[in-house]
């Protein structure tokens, strides 16, 4: 077996797996009938459709050439995963202005263009932007400062 | 005239001073956001969404629509002066736009672009007035098989006349649907693959998703290119075309009207296939001597023309069927879901001051963009050279606050950051994301037209095929399906996506 089309060939492996999950899950929750349709039977169905597609995807990966899957990169993708985690995180214990902060910080560190000092400017001028928009204009619920 | 009192009407709603300064407001954001290189019209929309939580769906809807053609033709100043497209609907004004700037043209060419955008959005307003009500009409008539096949229709063509792999865009349609079902079943009160964590009762947040596939996963594939643009840094000079320019473009920005409102309506169509193709047609029948590639004026403005033309007429399906033809579709109708609304044919009815106002409000908002972009065209441009490495960590910020403020949920940022994973492997493997956004929205009311087709009609799946409408439907979709199979017409969509 050799593999001609490796991002097709992953991408059909990886849509049989999604499927397979949805199609497990699925056995839980009642199939009813075609008639009377449970809440199972639809997520079974497209499951179905979407594991034969993977299958198709995934097997014309062996039979026609494509291109390779290209580099992943992990700096960018990892950092700003994390700095949005941590945003989330922050927001629920310490309030918008140390979340804005933490994102931004974290974040920044995507990129290896960031130079320090401006990536404190930007801390400024988006915690002062998006509390006096979003807070105070906007009148959106978002806790600003740690509960006491 | 019916049509002509309806206006009217809408006019009345448009032109309260509120909704006035709501068009504006979004005109004047989305044009700021979308001149911003990396951001296309879905981001946009998706980061300026916490902007209408607060007001009535007529104001959250006009603002809505002000940001999206705005971002539009913010991409285009972004393609023509940077010569990186904003979003992918600009990539065709890139080809002569660019070329006409290098050659110190930029001026004429924003100006021919706002003002066949202008005129395009004049014209396909009057389309989206004369045809949605009689398709709504129609639609009202529409029974569950119909609603189901119709639907199937929508995202074949949506995922045909998009670009890639076929096959691949209607499995990533199949994990959208099934996205889409997470969370209670309306039938049967059944919570579904939440993986007991409560907060997914609700559902998988629409504007999460959105801002994982088109907000981060974006930033994120620019930081790994992270090459040098070619900024146009020189006087921009006089933005009004010359007569000749007007008179050389006039037929241009007509066809590419035309070419835009048609496309528009179909579903997969909108911005992104009108300006490829009006630019293919204008190629071939555009009077000599043309010199497309070079800095020809009618390359710059019968794309525009169509993608303007097309982004308006894409409201038809989204108004009158409740199915969106593109993902900025998907999200304003998941605006209005969260005003409270569910669109489809019934809004016209029950709620025509939304309908009217938003049509009406089309033709304030096309005449604030070529106020706000042939003087301030300016403004905008010094907003380009803003680096990306500032601008990036806004978009963090903005996506964040935009997905916690839908329902106050700090679990839906979590859910952001996992989404955004599963949208980069995605993306390293090609596969293309607006079929899933559409599949996302869609998945759940094809579950439902479904289970009320089958209860119906006792299970018997023949329905599908034995009620005409239906039945065409199917046929269009397989038509479609067989179309695109055939390697000649393949190999001409490919050709023509790459240009």
């Amino acid at each position: 077996m050799h593999i001609r089309s490796p991002r097709d060939f992953w991408s059909g492996l990886i849509f049989i797996a999604i499927a397979a999950g949805f199609i497990i899950g699925a056995q839980r929750y009642g199939m009813g009938d075609m008639h009377l349709m449970g809440p199972g039977l639809f997520a079974t169905l497209v499951g179905l459709l979407l594991a034969a597609l993977g299958a198709v995807i995934a097997l014309r990966a062996l039979a026609i050439d494509g291109p390779p899957v290209p580099r992943f990169y992990l700096r960018p993708i990892a950092v700003s995963l994390i700095a949005i985690a941590l945003f989330g995180l922050t927001l629920r214990h310490l309030g918008l202005v140390a979340a804005v902060a933490v994102v931004v910080l974290i974040g920044a560190l995507a990129s290896r263009e960031s130079r320090p000092l401006e990536v404190a400017g930007l801390v400024v001028l988006l915690a002062v932007f998006s509390v006096a928009v979003f807070v105070w204009m906007l009148g959106l619920p978002i806790p600003l400062w740690p509960d006491a | 005239m019916q049509t002509l009192e309806n206006l009217l009407f809408g006019l009345e709603v448009a032109l309260t001073l509120q909704n006035i300064a709501y068009c504006f407001i979004g005109c004047v954001l989305g044009t700021l956001v979308g001149v911003l290189p990396g951001i296309g019209p879905v981001a946009t929309v998706a980061m300026l969404l916490p902007f209408t939580f607060n007001l009535g769906p007529a104001p959250a809807l006009i603002m809505l629509a002000g940001i999206y053609y705005g971002a539009q033709y913010g991409g285009s100043t972004t393609a023509i002066l940077v010569n990186i497209p904003g979003e992918s609907s600009a990539v065709v004004t890139t080809l002569d736009g660019h070329q006409m700037a290098r050659r110190g043209r930029a001026g004429p060419a924003l100006g021919i672009a706002a003002i066949g955008s202008f005129v395009a959005g004049c014209i396909a307003t009057l389309v989206v007035a004369f045809f949605a009500p009689p398709l709504a009409e129609i639609a009202l008539k529409f029974g569950p098989p119909e609603y189901f096949s119709l639907m199937v229709f929508g995202l074949i063509a949506a995922v045909v006349l998009a670009r890639g792999s076929v096959i691949k865009a209607v499995a990533m349609v199949c994990f959208g649907i099934l996205l889409g079902l997470v969370g209670t079943d309306v039938n049967s009160g059944v919570i579904r693959f939440a993986f007991g964590a409560p907060e997914l009762t609700d559902g998988i947040g629409f504007v999460a998703l959105a801002m994982a596939f088109f907000g981060i996963t974006d930033v994120v594939a620019n930081l790994e290119e992270s090459g040098k643009s070619d900024v146009y840094k020189e006087r921009l000079g006089n933005v009004l075309p010359s007569l000749n320019d007007l008179r050389v473009s006039f037929w241009s920005i007509m066809r590419g009207t035309a070419l835009g409102s048609l496309l528009g309506i179909l579903p997969g169509g909108g911005a992104l296939l009108a300006s490829f193709a009006a630019y293919m047609v204008e190629k071939k029948v555009a009077k000599p001597p043309r010199s497309f590639g070079e800095g020809d004026i009618r390359g710059v403005a019968a794309p525009e023309s169509a993608n303007n033309a097309g982004a308006q007429t894409s409201f038809i399906p989204m108004l009158t069927l409740g199915i969106p033809s593109n993902p900025t579709m998907a999200l304003m109708i998941g605006a209005l879901m969260i005003q409270g609304i569910q669109p489809g044919p019934q809004v016209m009815t029950e709620r025509p001051e939304l309908f009217w106002g938003l049509v009406a409000s089309m033709w304030v908002g096309n005449l604030m963009l070529l106020v706000l972009n042939l003087p301030l065209v300016g403004v905008w441009v010094r907003l380009l050279a803003v680096p990306y490495r500032l601008l990036f960590p806004a978009i963090f910020v903005f996506c964040c606050i935009g997905v916690y403020t839908v329902d106050n949920k700090i679990f839906d940022i979590y859910v952001l950051a996992a989404l955004t994973g599963v949208a980069y492997v995605l993306l390293k493997l090609d596969c293309e994301p607006a079929p899933l956004i559409l599949g996302f929205i869609l998945g759940p009311m094809m579950e439902e037209q479904m289970r009320r087709a089958m209860m119906i009609n006792f299970g018997d799946v023949t329905i599908f095929v034995t009620r005409p409408l239906s039945a065409v439907f199917l046929a269009a979709a397989a038509i479609l399906m067989l179309l695109i199979a055939l390697p000649s017409l393949r190999a001409k969509r490919d050709v023509a996506m790459q240009e």
